[in-house]
């Protein structure tokens, strides 16, 4: 399968993948998340698994199983991981909490492995099963840079017992951590269905099957149906380009049965379009990745205008087909978004209309831009340089055992 | 002596320090005690991060400075050549001087952008290619990654302790010294490291 990035990132580069695995060779490494279906995490180790077997690293991955009852406090613990919010945690959580992972415990064998990768804090506690000699690293996909103290109190029982945690980028990272913290960015895969080149003639296909018009400029943003990714914004962004500019916007996401703000968000946003016959607010099932794909590609600016951001990875989804990106100067935006070279960070909607303003008027700064933002991605943002980032880390922390 | 030349290249991963800074005064002072790879990371390698993009500056220091509008100490900092120096510790100082020379005290203030002070966990390998002819070399040049070129043209300069880059080194060794010059004298930090792997193969084909 690494041959098949090689015309991504060039042979020169999945060789050096096979030369710094061979000081990992024969070593066995077990992930740990809480779902197979769903979610960046579950889609980067679906790719990232089979990558680290091909390099003789011999890799699984387990996933960690809970109830409702268990997940609601997990979703709790995370949100007050983001931010402080006055919830507590009660004791009877943790003691659930403790329950459950004694549970998985018994289905998880994490003892024949020397470096075992925990993402997100719901199967941490595993690590009370930690043997001598093993390594254990925390994988954070959450901002904590400003947590709750009893949330923090609570993971830190655990993290001191890790040999070291990642992040996406250091603005991420609570000051407190006292084990060695390493940021590795997330990535994206150009050989996902939603990133893969797509015929033109698809592209215009869904283009049209959607009613829209693909001869005329399109605006789009890309979210979940989620008043933080400020769909709200965009459409007053749009209606101000709108004034001088013949164009039409596109909002596309995806809401559950059972995400009633999601649902809610929608109905508003078509409620406040009812006669707009440029704005197109598409719900579409969640696996509709090859109409995402070709709604990036047909697109003429991507706006990506949250008000907050985990790290964004929609961003590089675009770039990568060579789109400069609009994006609101918050989280991971600001770190993919190069301004005035890939695209530009914004602090308000005004900002946003004026940089699309810009773009829709220059083709040569859109294909600059454009240019710049895929090279962006190809050296930053793509899969095979999140793997070479896990082997060398691999290497650092097993080369600290033998130091110590 | 020996005319083997050995390819090898550099992979990094990056370690967060933990020292976030929100003023030139804070900078100036994490700046004299930080570990002094994390000025490697932040001159050399931070560059290569974005060697293909057409930024304002060339380190993230001087990057950092523009963006919280401190153009002036931008431009002082921009213009330092990491690559007149081998010695990290004159770097830092070099850096500190000039930052101590130009900041003047009234302007402080809380900045609108931390500065995350990272540091690289370096990893060298060899490539498994090995050079004892021109040709050799050429052939081991083409066929090496930019990674590698950074290692052999920027930072075995700093495991080496000397100026003078390994490509040229060698070239010097095998009588080549035209070439050895020529590829010396190549700005690295004004172009992409595509274009200066294109430019050494051509001095290295040329007559």
């Amino acid at each position: 399968m690494l041959e098949q990035y090689i015309p991504f990132v060039g042979e020169e580069t999945i060789h050096e993948l096979f030369l710094i695995s061979k000081k990992l060779k024969g070593l066995r490494v077990l992930h740990v998340n809480s779902t197979y279906k769903g979610g960046g995490v579950a889609e980067i180790l679906h790719r990232l698994v089979p990558l680290m077997n091909e390099l003789e690293i011999k890799t699984d991955w387990k996933v960690f199983k809970g109830d409702e009852k268990f997940f609601t406090f997990t979703k709790k613990l995370h949100n007050l991981l983001h931010i402080a919010c006055g919830h507590c945690i009660t004791s009877e959580e943790i003691v659930y909490y403790l329950k459950t992972t004694y549970e998985n415990l018994k289905e998880i064998d994490t003892e024949n492995y020397d470096i075992v990768f925990i993402h997100d804090p719901q199967p941490m506690g595993l690590i009370i099963k930690k043997q001598p000699g093993q390594k254990w690293i925390w994988r954070c996909h959450v901002d904590t840079s400003t947590p709750d103290p009893q949330a923090w109190d609570f993971l830190e029982n655990f993290l001191n017992a890790y040999d070291a945690c990642i992040f996406h980028m250091p603005e991420f990272v609570y000051e407190k951590i006292e084990i060695p913290v390493y940021t590795i960015r997330p990535s994206i895969d150009p050989l996902h269905p939603k990133n893969i080149e797509l015929p033109e003639e698809e592209i215009q296909a869904t283009l049209t099957k959607f009613g829209l018009d693909p001869e005329k400029p399109l605006i789009l943003q890309v979210s979940r149906f989620d008043r933080l990714k400020d769909p709200f914004g965009v459409l007053e962004a749009f209606k101000l380009v709108k004034k001088k500019y013949d164009c039409q916007l596109v909002l596309v996401g995806s809401f559950a049965s059972d995400d009633p703000e999601g649902e809610s968000v929608y109905k508003e946003l078509m409620n406040l379009t009812p006669d707009e016959k440029d704005v197109f607010v598409l719900n579409l099932p969640p696996d509709s990745h090859r109409e995402i794909n070709a709604f990036q590609r047909g697109a003429t600016v991507v706006v990506q205008k949250s008000l907050k951001e985990g790290f964004g990875l929609v961003v590089s989804e675009a770039m990568w087909k060579s789109k400069p990106v609009v994006g609101s100067n918050v989280g991971g935006i600001k770190r993919q978004i190069v301004h005035g070279v890939t695209g530009y960070l914004v602090n308000s909607i005004e900002g946003a209309a004026v940089r699309i303003k810009q773009l829709l008027a220059n083709k040569y700064f859109r294909e600059e831009m454009g240019f710049h933002a895929k090279e962006r991605v190809k050296h930053r943002f793509l899969i095979i340089r999140h793997l070479r980032d896990y082997l060398i880390l691999m290497y650092k922390v097993l080369n600290q055992k033998n130091l110590a | 002596m020996s005319n083997l030349f050995i390819f090898k290249s550099e992979l990094w991963v990056p370690r967060y320090t933990g020292i976030k800074v929100y003023s030139i005064k804070d900078f100036i002072e994490s700046l004299k005690v930080i570990d002094k790879f994390s000025i490697f990371y932040h001159m050399y390698i931070n560059i290569f991060n974005y060697h293909n993009l057409p930024t304002f500056y060339a380190n993230s220091i001087s990057y950092w400075f523009y963006k919280n509008g401190r153009i002036l100490l931008a431009e002082k900092l921009s213009i330092i050549d990491p690559l007149d120096y081998y010695d990290l510790e004159d770097l830092r100082n070099v850096i500190v001087q000039t930052l101590e020379e130009n900041y003047d005290e009234t302007w402080d203030r809380k900045e609108e952008n931390p500065f995350y002070f990272i540091e690289a966990e370096r990893e060298i390998i060899e490539c498994g290619e090995v050079a004892n002819t021109l040709e050799e070399f050429i052939e081991g040049v083409k066929k090496s990654s930019i990674n590698s070129l950074f290692y052999h043209l920027v930072t075995s300069r700093i495991e080496n302790k000397t100026l003078i880059n390994d490509y040229s080194a060698w070239l010097f060794n095998v009588g080549e010294a035209k070439k050895a010059e020529k590829i010396s004298k190549l700005d690295l930090y004004t172009m992409n490291l595509y274009e200066i792997k294109k430019k050494i193969i051509n001095i290295l084909e040329g007559e």
